[in-house]
């Protein structure tokens, strides 16, 4: 038989029941599978933990039906003009659009320092390491940091955004810079070109548009950010508003005439941004 | 007049292999010089360690009096405005134009200032639209250096290259990656660029019979040491069988 001929090869590996395995069936695959599984089996068995007391299924389920009907299908608003309803989005949109912008101006630059392939070992490494540490800690928490210094308020939430953005684009740049292929600096280098020739007209024009991309994402993060500092950190705009609605008026319509104020911001952003890379980067849509 | 001296060179890239043994030989200006030998030989280190991409371990390099190894940072740069460099994969900034590509090979005269801001003199401009002209890709001057196929793409580093007005091309592994009609073209520029312009030029090459063609002189490495060193009419079928090892040759041939 055909396949009793290759039973015997030492370079294929085979399952316990004879069929050969395509993956290497290294230890990692093992722990990403195992890992999976025993997640799966926590979240279902979560369920049969929880407390279910005082819950009467018959009452919670419709009225809570009817609230989310009120909300979205009857948005009104009561505490606040039209005008002022724009006035404060715009709020919300400019502490996005300023923790994004400078973010990604001092991130362009340690994310330099930070790739490998155009730094020293040591100061990619420190940079790495201080920016992971940045990360780790949810923005959230970087805002009442901030807060501690500068008072709950705008102030403290652009600090804490800016903060958390710049660490993430700091990631994300370096990374997309050590994508660079290696041949082009080396040909760069070869000229006589020195370090700053080599990023502004070898690494930058090749990523500019990962840069970009990732300015818009980080940009769409932030906004929504910032209407939860809105509600937590009192930094003002539509988060704060749509905090009053729901916590302190119980406004079910105000909170739906909100939520869909945001809803449109969101895709009226996503809309710019995909019209700008068109415009401007036709070549990041096909390739 | 000897332009490039290479005296007992030795390099390594870790404790275990020696790439570069004990390489020494001289080249002429106006030489066109061919490396040949197989994979691995270290004929890309050799041309690396020429303009110190790669840092030199033993021996020395001795390009138009001055030692390559001992060079300072500054001095270094000014060496390599020197040297021009043409590769496999040709190693162009895919998303800028033909032009700016070809302009990138004036950085070394610029000062940080200069270079960032992209300030290039008309005599530069006008002096890469000849260069292009030369090589018959003017008319892709403003196309983007991704929509060139490769042999154009080549030319373009070679034009990048010519630009630096080197004493020295250094060519690795110039056609590799390219059919046999575009080889052909890129291999007439290269030695034109010797025959016409005086420029020394110092080649890779895999293909035995375009070494020969071509080059008037041939280095033959195999396993980080010199074996053949000599015009290339003195390069018959044994000094062939010896630098590339018995039975690979046969491999080829048959
Ligand atoms: N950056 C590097 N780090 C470590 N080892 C390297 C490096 N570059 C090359 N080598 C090793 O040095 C040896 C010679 O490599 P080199 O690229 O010079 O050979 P080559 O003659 O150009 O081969 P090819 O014809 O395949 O291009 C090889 O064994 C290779 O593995
Ligand atoms: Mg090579």
């Amino acid at each position: 038989m055909e396949a009793g001929r290759t039973n015997d090869l030492p370079y294929i590996k085979r399952t316990k029941d004879g069929r050969i395995n395509i993956k290497s069936g290294n230890k990692i695959d093992l722990v990403v599978k195992w890992t999976l599984i025993i997640l799966s089996i926590l979240t279902v068995m979560a369920f049969f933990f929880f407390n279910y007391i005082g819950l009467q299924w018959d009452r919670a389920i419709p009225e809570t039906a009817h609230n989310l009907r009120v909300m979205f299908l009857e948005p009104a608003l009561n505490h606040f003009s039209w005008g002022e309803a724009f006035y404060q989005v715009g709020i919300t949109v400019g502490l996005g659009v300023l923790a994004t912008v400078i973010g990604a101006v001092i991130a362009l630059f340690l994310a330099l320092m930070a790739a490998e392939n155009l730094s020293r070992p040591w100061i990619s490494k420190s940079i790495r390491a201080v920016v992971a540490v940045i990360r780790a800690v949810p923005t959230v928490l970087w805002v009442l940091i901030f807060a501690i210094a500068a008072g709950l308020g705008s102030e403290a939430a652009v600090l804490g955004m800016l903060f958390h953005s710049t660490a993430y684009l700091v990631k994300a740049f370096s990374e997309a810079f050590e994508e660079v292929d290696a041949g082009i600096l080396e040909a760069l280098r070869a000229t006589g070109a020195n370090w700053w020739h080599v990023v502004t007209h070898g690494v930058l024009p090749s990523t500019f548009t990962y840069i970009l991309s990732w300015v818009f994402l980080r940009f769409e993060i932030n906004f929504g950010v910032a209407v939860a500092m809105g509600a937590a950190a009192g930094a003002g705009g539509i988060g704060f508003e749509l905090f009053m609605a729901s916590g302190f008026y119980f406004d079910l319509r105000e909170v739906g005439f909100i939520t869909y104020a945001i809803l449109i911001i969101a895709v009226v952003l996503e809309i710019i941004s995909t019209q700008l890379k068109n415009r401007y980067f036709p070549a990041s849509t096909n390739n | 007049m000897t332009l490039l001296q290479v005296k007992g060179l030795g390099k390594s890239y870790n404790s275990e292999t020696q790439v570069l043994k004990n390489v020494d030989f001289e080249v002429n200006a106006g030489e066109f010089v061919s490396i040949i030998g197989p994979s691995g030989a270290g004929k890309s280190t050799l041309l690396r360690c020429i303009n110190r991409m790669v840092e030199i371990n033993e021996g020395k390099v001795i390009f138009d009096n001055a030692d390559v190894g001992s060079l300072k940072k500054k001095e270094l740069r000014k060496l390599r405005t020197n040297i021009g460099m043409v590769f496999q994969h040709y190693n162009l900034v895919p998303r800028l134009t033909v032009i700016e590509n070809v302009l990138h090979g004036r950085f070394g005269y610029k000062t940080t200032m200069q270079g960032i801001m992209g300030r290039f003199t008309e005599e530069e401009k006008e002096h890469a639209f000849m260069l292009l002209k030369k090589l018959g890709i003017e008319d892709h001057a403003y196309k983007r250096c991704d929509q060139l196929s490769g042999g154009q793409q080549q030319r373009v580093g070679i034009c990048r290259a010519l630009i630096q007005e080197p004493k020295l091309v250094l060519c690795d592994e110039p056609i590799a990656s390219l059919d046999p009609n575009s080889s052909k073209v890129i291999m007439d520029h290269l030695k034109s660029i010797t025959t016409d312009m005086g420029i020394t030029c110092l080649v890779n090459l895999h293909q035995v019979e375009v070494a020969q063609d071509y080059s008037d002189r041939i280095i033959g490495l195999r396993k980080g040491e010199i074996v053949f060193d000599g015009p290339s009419k003195l390069l018959h079928e044994d000094q062939i069988n010896h630098i590339y090892g018995t039975e690979l040759r046969e491999l080829i041939t048959v």
